[in-house]
Parts: C-alpha cells; structure tokens; sequence
C-alpha cells in the first residue's frame, strides 16, 4: 500500500474575489523511499497541492491520505502534530529566519515542538553537520550562499525526522555549482526512506525523479477539424477551469462569457454576437479557461485550432491575436451552419 | 519560541534603542508629573503639621486658615485660651506677598507669636524673637544676616527653615506677629487664625474649629485644577508610550509576517507567537522604565519646583509599563494570529 495516497483531489480558493481551481480530480499514489516531481509552470498549483499535502489549505473535494491520517480530516492539536512530526517543508526562497543562525534557524521546530533546548541543539548541529554545514553553524541567513541557507531549510525540515518531505522550487535560487549538491542531497533523503515530493519548474530536474507528474499538461498542437456547435440558450461551450483546446467563432446568436465569483454567482465579463471570436489565449498560451462560455440565445459557434483559426481569418498574427485586435472572418461558416 | 523574539531584539537593535529611548523619556515625564503631584500635596502636609497645633480657629463661616483672608480681633485669643480643654493659644497672622530684596519672589508669609503655640522648625540660625526679623525657607537662597524687604517692610534674616512651601512651591517666611498685621492690616491688633494646645470643648460665639483634615483640604481645593491637569497630562504620556511601543511591534509583526508564517506551517501554535511578541512589547516596557528611573533622578533637579518621586511611583511605573506594553502589543498580537500559514509558500 502506498503512503501518500492522493484521491480525486479538487482544489479551489478566491483570488482577487474570483474563484480559482488550480487543481482538479487529481490522484497520485507515492511509496516510501519515492522522489516525486510535480513539474509546471507557474500558477499550475504545484504550490496549492503543497499546502494541501502540509496540512495548511483545505481541498474542495478529494483526501489527502498519508499513512493512517486523513490529512484534510485532521484538525486542532492532531493536525499540529501532523505539520510538526510528520511532514517537513523546505520553502521556496528558503524562507529562514533572519535574525537567528543557521543552528538556531534548525533548532525553531523543535522548540515549537517544546524538545527542551539540551536535546534540540546536538539534533540541529547533527543536522546541519550532515548536510554538510558544520562549519557554519553559528552564521546568519544573511551571512550564508544560497546553497548555504537551502541546506539550512533542508535541515530545519528535517528536525523531527519526517517521514514526508516536501520542497518547493529547490533550486530556484541556486547557481549550477550549488544546484548538485541540493539534488543530491534529496535523492539521497528519498533513498533513505521517505517519500520526497519536490514542486519545480526547471525541467533539468526530471531525471531525478522516481515519478513526474505534470500539473498543467501539455496540450498537443495536433491538427483537428473545426467542431460545429448549434446551442440552445443556456449551453455551456467551456467552463473556468477547462483546459483550452480551440478558438470559437460566433456565427449568429449571443454568446456570454461569465466569471465564477467568490460567493458562488457569475459576472458577465463580454457578450459577444456574431462576427467575433473568443478563447483565444488559452489554447495559445497552454492556459486553463480564465471564463465559462454559455450560450446567452440559441446560437452557432465553431471551434478551431489555433492553425485553422489563423487560417480562417487571414493569418493574423499573434500579436493581433493575443492584443484582442480585430479581425476579418470569412462571411460564411465554412459548412454553412449560420 | 522566547529565543526567536530576543534575537529579534537584538537583530533589530538599532530601531528598538530609539523606541526605548523615546518610551523612556516619556516615562520619566509621567515619574515627574507623578513627583509634581506628590509634591503639591505633601507641602499641604507639611504646612499644616509644621504649625503643630491641636486645633485652629477662624472666624464662623471662613474655609480656612490659609485660603481665607477673615480676621477676627486678636483679643479673641485670650478668649479662646480661657476655653475649656486649651492649654495655650497664639495668634497667627497669614498672608500672601512678595520679597522685593533681595529678588523678587512670591512669598507666604506667617506672623507668629515668639514663644506661643505654632513656632517654625529652624534648620540654621534662631527662630525670630523681635520685631523685623525673619526665618526664611531655604528656597529664597537668603543667608542668616542677610536684609530683606517683605511687602515694604524690611527685615533681617536671623534663621532659615527648609521646605516649608505651599501654592506651589511658594516659600515661607515666619515674621513676628506685629510685623504681619503691619503688612496685613496697617498694624492693627488682628489676626487670621488662632492656634491651640488642647482642644477647646466650647468656643466663644462667632468662633469655628477646623480639624488638621479640614485645613488640609482646604488648602488643596486651589491645586484642584492643577493636579487634574498633571493627571491629564500623565494620561496622556502613557497613551503616547503605548503608541510608541505598539507602533514598534506592529511594524515588528509586520515585518516578520513571512516568518510567523513558517513558524505556523511548520506547526507553531499560535499561542507561542502571541507569546514571543508579548514578551518583546514586556522587555521593551521593562527597559524603558529602568531607564526612565534614570532620566527622572537626572531632571528633577533641573525643576524650579520640588519634584518629589516616591518608592510607590517606582513601583507604578513598571507595573504600568508592564501593562502599557502588552495592551499596545495588541494589535501586533492581531496581526501574528491572522497571519495565513500559507504565505510561508510565497502565496496559495
């Protein structure tokens, strides 16, 4: 049995009074001793799937599993011992304390953790002497390399020897020479038992990887036909969230597009009526629907690859495209369903 | 989690010194406000302790001997002496005026009988014995020998007594009896007030016993309005003390909210960051209030005005600074627990 069990996990969260879903029905299963990678760019959720896994954000639907606990059942002291004892976190930035030293920045949790100070000070100087810091262990985070002080985020998410690991953008910050020793230093940490899940979106990572899992998948840029659809007043077209595929053209009715505010209703961000298009950016950028596209009348859309779409109006370029300039469509659908 | 918060003291040193210097400063304000005060009321005591008497009595209907200018016959002391349970009575005469030599300054002046019931405490010299000599408050900086003129009347200095003040500081000088009715009265045979030894069970008509207690707040219904103002004024600095201090650990929350965030994911409760920021507001109040020890020690010398600071007023400061600390930490405290563990991420 695994020990990371993700099931059918849907996350959402309001942003700018808007709601967000960065992560939708996702299922993953880890072992012990299993370095995986959530690969994608920005924005792809690698983040929120971290403060799910942490314990800090709550998932719309789905569990979080590892080992015998629940993680978004857990709550008050049970959910502080699980972010205490059983998951370490190795943040983007390092995100150390800047007014302590590397030993004391390591020795935080487990005082949180109230391990009295006679035992949480050999564990931090063992810490840091494995991850090969020892001779700076009395050094602030601002007297150290980047290296320096990922090494020390790395210890300090070891304090309580956590059988979980995760670490965001590990070497975001980092040159080549410092880049070896940290991804050596994680395979090492997952080789030695603990399920090691690190949020990256520099690709020279993949082969360090047991498991790479790709949050925004890639959608290919394969050659489709145009799909005709004839909709009733109400239709949904595309729903925020969806992975964009195709570019739709309006060939009579009305078209709303609608954004799914923080308290459940939706603002009509365009009405769009024959002649124009829309849906453009997300298919061009790889990008999910930033909008739901609902029929407002019964109408007539088509939906092109971005090629076909180029073709179909006169090849504009991307520019025009992605500025929302106008365009010449063709008087006709291209099979008359107008 | 006490470790975190004193190395932030001591990470952020520069800013705390200035705010522990500007918390101290006002708290040595508020010891001096405190001294100001205690000043003003135990002159009123030692006044009216200073005269030693049992009872005094005015004319029926004056408030008091010091604030009341009635007068009655000075005959009426043979008649108040001749009361049941008095051994003695002395006239005193008391006024307000002022010294024109050698400086000009405000004076009380009281007049006395030599010998009788109220004579002045002497720290140098004698105690008047004729008419046209003196016994003045140390405050005055007149020498025994020295000439001086009280309300056109000159006199000479035989003895200086010390801290004998009231209205503010006003120093005393003690003439003899005919050397006050000159200045009060032209020189007519009355007097203000007759002290005694013995408490007199029955009066002669016309005539009012006031207890010590009653001279007393008698004497302070004038600084009413001052002390309230001193009072405000105190207020006023531990308002703007707090606001130092609650500013300094706001700003210090608000700074450090990516790291009360990684303390929170990483599964501090909230209650040993509350904790930390408390104890930084406490160490700021605590250390401001030794210092302002210092600072009011160093100033009060430089007031005109006696500044009395008492143990007790000691005593208050820390346990207000103490209080003043933790009430401005507040909104610090506010800001540390609302803080969203997922910022520790750089955002969701």
């Amino acid at each position: 049995m695994a020990d990371l069990m993700i099931d059918d996990l849907t996350v959402e969260y309001a942003s700018g009074g808007y709601v967000v879903r960065p992560i939708e029905n996702l299922s993953l299963e880890v072992s012990s001793g299993e370095l995986v990678l959530l690969l994608g760019p920005s924005g792809c959720g690698k983040t929120t799937l971290f403060s799910v896994l942490a314990g800090i954000l709550r998932p719309a639907s789905g569990s979080v599993r590892f080992r015998d606990a629940v993680v978004n059942d857990l709550g008050g002291s049970a959910l502080t011992n699980y972010r205490r004892s059983t998951v370490g976190i190795v943040f983007q930035a390092f995100n150390l304390i800047p007014s302590l030293t590397a030993l004391e920045n390591v020795q935080v949790p487990l005082l949180a953790a109230k391990v009295p100070r006679r035992e949480a000070g050999p564990r931090a100087e063992t810490l840091l002497t494995q991850v090969g810091l020892a001779d700076r262990m009395s050094h602030r985070p601002g007297d150290l390399s980047g290296g320096q002080q990922q090494r020390v985020a790395i210890a300090r998410a070891l304090a309580h020897n956590p059988p979980l690991l995760l670490a965001d953008e590990p070497t975001a910050h980092l040159d080549y020479i410092q880049v070896e020793g940290i991804l050596r230093l994680l395979r090492e940490l997952a080789t030695s038992g603990r399920v090691v899940v690190v949020a990256t979106h520099d690709e020279r990572l993949l082969p360090l990887a047991d498991r790479i899992v790709e949050l925004s998948p890639r959608v290919a840029a394969r050659e489709r036909p145009p799909e005709h659809l004839v909709l009733n007043a109400g239709d949904v077209i595309f729903e925020q969230g969806d992975p964009g595929e195709r570019i739709y053209v309006v060939w009579n009715g009305e078209i709303e597009l609608l954004r799914r505010r923080e308290d459940g209703t939706n603002l009509v961000m365009d009405e769009l009526r024959s002649g124009r298009y829309f849906g453009e950016l997300a298919p061009i950028f790889g990008l999910p629907r930033s909008m739901t596209a609902r029929a407002a009348t019964n109408a007539v859309v088509t939906g092109y690859t971005v090629a076909d779409f180029r073709r179909q109006v006169g090849a504009p370029s991307m520019d025009d495209l992605i500025l929302g300039a106008d365009v010449r469509l063709q008087n006709e659908p291209p099979d008359g369903s107008n | 989690m006490w470790l975190i918060s004193l190395r932030d003291l001591q990470f952020r040193r520069r800013r705390f010194t200035i705010a522990i210097a500007a918390t101290a400063l006002t708290f040595a304000m508020t010891l001096l406000m405190a001294g100001f005060s205690a000043t003003l009321h135990s002159e009123i005591r030692r006044i009216v302790d200073v005269i030693g008497a049992d009872s005094r009595i005015v004319a029926e209907g004056t408030s008091g001997p010091f604030t009341a200018s009635t007068v009655v016959p000075a005959e009426t002391t043979d008649a108040v002496a001749a009361a049941p349970g008095v051994d003695r009575a002395s006239a005193l005469v008391l006024l307000h005026s002022t010294m024109s030599e050698p400086a000009d300054r405000d004076v009380n002046v009281i007049g006395y009988s030599s010998g009788g019931v109220g004579e002045p405490p002497v720290t140098e010299g004698r105690a008047p014995e004729e008419a046209g000599e003196a016994l003045v408050d140390t405050a005055l900086e007149v020498g025994v020998g020295d000439s001086i003129s009280v309300g056109g009347l000159p006199l000479r200095a035989v003895g200086t007594s010390d801290g004998i003040t009231y209205y503010f500081g006003t120093p005393t000088i003690f003439v003899p009896l005919e050397n006050a009715q000159a200045m009060a009265f032209s020189g007519q045979d009355l007097v203000t007030t007759v002290v005694t030894s013995g408490e007199p069970s029955s009066l002669p008509e016309g005539l009012e016993e006031l207890t010590p207690t009653q001279v007393r707040t008698d004497l302070e219904r004038p600084l009413a309005n001052g002390t309230k103002s001193i009072d405000l004024i105190s207020a006023l600095l531990w308002i703007t003390a707090a606001g130092i201090i609650g500013s300094i650990i706001y700003l210090s929350a608000l700074e450090r909210t990516r790291d009360f965030a990684v303390l929170k994911a990483t599964g501090a409760p909230n209650s040993a960051l509350m904790g930390g920021l408390a104890l930084q507001a406490i160490v700021l109040s605590v250390t401001s209030a030794a210092l302002a020890v210092v600072l009011a020690q160093l100033l009060a010398p430089l007031f005109p005005f006696g500044v009395e600071i008492y143990a007790r007023a000691y005593a208050a400061l820390f346990a207000i600074a103490v209080s003043v600390g933790l009430l401005a930490s507040v909104a610090g405290l506010r800001r540390a627990v609302k803080v969203d563990p997922a910022l520790a991420f750089g955002g969701h």
